[in-house]
């Protein structure tokens, strides 16, 4: 698939350009939030299957990259967004998931090492889904005071997190090691104790979940 | 005469100045050998014979002239004139009493000068004090007459009464007392001693009497001197006024400096985090993605695998030197174990443009904090020197000023270059300049265009 990249190191950018085209994707890179814009930025823009942005780029190394990654959703709402960032900020996040979380991702940069684990993140992105950074739950969550989520058993809090990281049910289960009933059992129980309405499909799911920590979070 | 520390201004009062006979016993018992007495005497005679010609003529024309004035008003000019030469009369007692006493009598303000033909005329004659300078010519007149009479007659009774001892046995006064001789000698003797203590206790009497009236008639007027106090108290406060106000500026910038102190760790930190962020942390996720594609290619693909490896192996390389000047810059190594002298030479090492270095004594003195401080100013002066000087040779000196107080360590870096360098906001140089005035020290930067950069550096050595 085609995919465009906007990283400022090139160091970074070639790296990761080496790894997609290896991987059979084609590859367009940027090394300014301004030029990614440039070029996406019209609505006849012929569009990527994904979107690859560093959050701090030139010129003013604050946060262009998320910024760009906004705008470019505004305009192309089905655009697939994965966004990197050298630190998590649960600010960042709500900024990026305020408008939907279908085909949005926003990961860690230091994931990118993780070969397999940022190519399952590609994958998962360009396909509608949604990938929100572990470090990133356990901020939202660690903005809750004990009490609400204390409902909870501590398996359903584990469901929760990896629910808020947008993994599916299946990934649930292969990842805590149980079966796949068990883990719908534990959603369904969680949504009930939350008063969250059911939600059929994975990214509606995440956006719930999200915006239920959100809500309920301290501020 | 004591004219050499007669203008000495003394602890001492002016009785025991001039009449010291009269305040102390011991003074009185030395009298007619005491220096005073001396000066005294020769005070009175040359005060009588002044007063009784300069004097004597200046109150003949004024009682002339005022008796001048009904006829016609022509005595008024003349009047003037006689007042102005009071004044200049007074001023030659006031010399003539410091040369002889050794005492100063302080000069009343000048005369105001009203200006114009009236005022050149009335003004001598509204002159309180030329007034007063004419009356203390009759006083003087008649102080010195009575003194100067007084003590010549004692003089003289003790010099007779001494000689009448030694030679006046068969003078016809020998027998006017009815006694023996013997007796009538120690009485001759006896009163010429109290004739001689007479007259010097006389002379300084006078002595004190004329300065004292000096004081009164020929310094200042009353209203002159509580002028001057006003005057003397005005100042006094219009130099705490200074005093407080240059607290204040010291205030102001003790507080700026702080800001600046404040600002430049914040963009030190800042510079620090992007060094980090966009150096040492991309390499080293980039370092990931090679590793992970070398795993990813090791079974298909192991040339790729191994064209992936020797890329990874580079950027460790890269990055662990990148890593080790950032360390460098937040705090070398070799400035905390070998002190700033070693440092200095390490920074002279690395620079691309040849660099003397050259130290004055130990430094170590100067604590740790100085020392820092003047290694920053250093590198960062030589970083410039490579980037933008264009020259080629600099020079490093740096030397502990001791006869400042507390000392102060003093860094000059120069170069041969082009000059033309500031210490613009943003600035490395404005980091340096903050971070130096934290520490209440000094930045002084010189860089004519086309004639090199000179930038020296003083900071306060730990106390």
């Amino acid at each position: 698939m085609r995919i465009v990249i906007a990283e400022d190191s090139v160091l970074l950018l070639d790296g990761l350009t080496r790894l997609l085209t290896a991987e059979g994707h084609e590859v367009t890179g940027h090394v300014t939030a301004d030029s990614m814009v440039t070029a996406l930025g019209r609505a006849d823009a012929v569009l990527p299957d994904l979107l690859v942005t560093d959050v701090r780029m030139p010129p003013s190394h604050t946060d262009e990259g998320l910024r760009a990654a906004v705008h470019l959703r505004s305009l192309h709402p089905d655009l697939p967004v994965l966004v990197l960032s050298q630190y998590v900020e649960q600010s960042y996040a709500s900024e990026l998931f305020a408008r939907g979380a279908r085909g949005l991702g926003y990961v860690l940069k230091d994931r990118v090492a993780d070969v397999d684990e940022f190519l399952d993140a590609v994958a998962r992105v360009s396909a509608g889904g949604t990938v929100v950074d572990p470090e990133v739950v356990t901020q939202i969550i660690a903005r809750h005071p004990g009490s609400d989520l204390d409902v909870l058993t501590r398996r359903e809090r584990e469901v929760l997190a990896l629910m808020a990281e947008g993994r599916s049910n299946a990934a649930i289960a292969d990842r805590l090691v149980v079966g796949l009933p068990a883990v719908e059992k534990h959603v369904t129980n969680l949504f009930m104790k939350l008063g969250l309405p059911p939600a059929a499909d994975d990214h509606r799911r995440v956006l719930a979940v999200l915006r239920w920590l959100d809500q309920n979070g301290t501020r | 005469m004591t004219s050499a520390d007669g203008a000495a201004p003394a602890p001492l009062s002016l009785e025991d100045r001039t009449a010291p006979a009269l305040v102390s016993g011991a003074a009185f018992l030395r009298a007619p050998f005491d220096p005073a007495t001396a000066r005294a005497v020769a005070a009175l005679a040359v005060g009588w014979l002044w007063s009784l010609t300069a004097g004597l003529v200046l109150w003949i024309l004024v009682v002339v002239a005022a008796a001048l004035v009904p006829v016609l008003g022509l005595g008024l000019p003349l009047l003037a004139l006689l007042l102005v030469a009071a004044r200049a009369f007074a001023a030659a007692e006031r010399e003539r009493i410091l040369t002889q006493v050794g005492v100063l009598v302080p000069a009343p303000a000048a005369p105001v000068d009203r200006g114009g033909r009236w005022g050149r005329l009335w003004g001598p004659i509204r002159d309180g004090r030329a007034w007063a300078a004419a009356l203390y010519a009759l006083v003087l007149l008649l102080v010195c007459t009575l003194f100067f009479a007084v003590v010549a007659a004692l003089a003289s009774a003790a010099v007779a009464a001494v000689a009448f001892a030694v030679v006046g046995r068969d003078s016809v006064v020998a027998g006017w007392t009815g006694l023996a001789w013997p007796a009538t000698v120690t009485l001759a003797l006896a009163g010429a001693l109290v004739a001689l203590w007479s007259a010097a206790a006389v002379a300084q009497y006078g002595s004190f009497l004329v300065v004292r009236t000096a004081h009164a008639l020929l310094g200042p007027s009353v209203a002159q001197e509580a002028e001057a106090r006003a005057l003397a108290a005005e100042q006094e406060a219009r130099v705490a006024e200074a005093a407080a106000h240059t607290a204040r500026e010291r205030a102001v910038v003790l507080t700026e400096s702080r800001t600046a102190a404040v600002s430049a760790a914040d963009t030190e930190r800042r510079r620090i985090e992007r060094d980090l962020h966009d150096g040492a942390q991309q390499r080293l996720v980039a370092l990931g993605v090679e590793l992970g594609v070398a795993r990813r290619l090791a079974d298909k693909d192991p040339e790729h695998a191994v064209a992936a490896l020797e890329l990874a192996h580079r950027e460790i390389k890269e990055t662990l030197g990148e890593l080790r000047d950032l360390v460098r810059g937040i705090h070398p190594a070799v400035l905390a174990d070998r002190g700033l002298d070693a440092a200095l030479s390490a920074l002279a090492g690395r620079s691309p443009v040849p660099v003397e270095v050259e130290v004055e004594g130990d430094l170590t003195p100067a604590g740790s904090a100085a020392q820092a401080a003047a290694y920053f100013v250093v590198a960062e002066a030589l970083t410039n020197v490579a980037k933008h000087a264009g020259a080629g040779t600099a020079r490093v000196r740096a030397a502990i000023v001791p006869d400042a107080d507390p000392p102060r360590l003093r860094v000059t870096v120069s170069d041969d270059g082009r000059g033309g360098a500031a210490a613009s906001p943003g600035s490395g140089l404005e980091g340096l300049r903050g971070r130096v005035a934290a520490l209440d020290g000094t930045f002084e930067l010189d860089s004519p265009p086309g004639a090199g950069t000179r930038l020296t550096v003083e900071v306060p050595c730990a106390s």
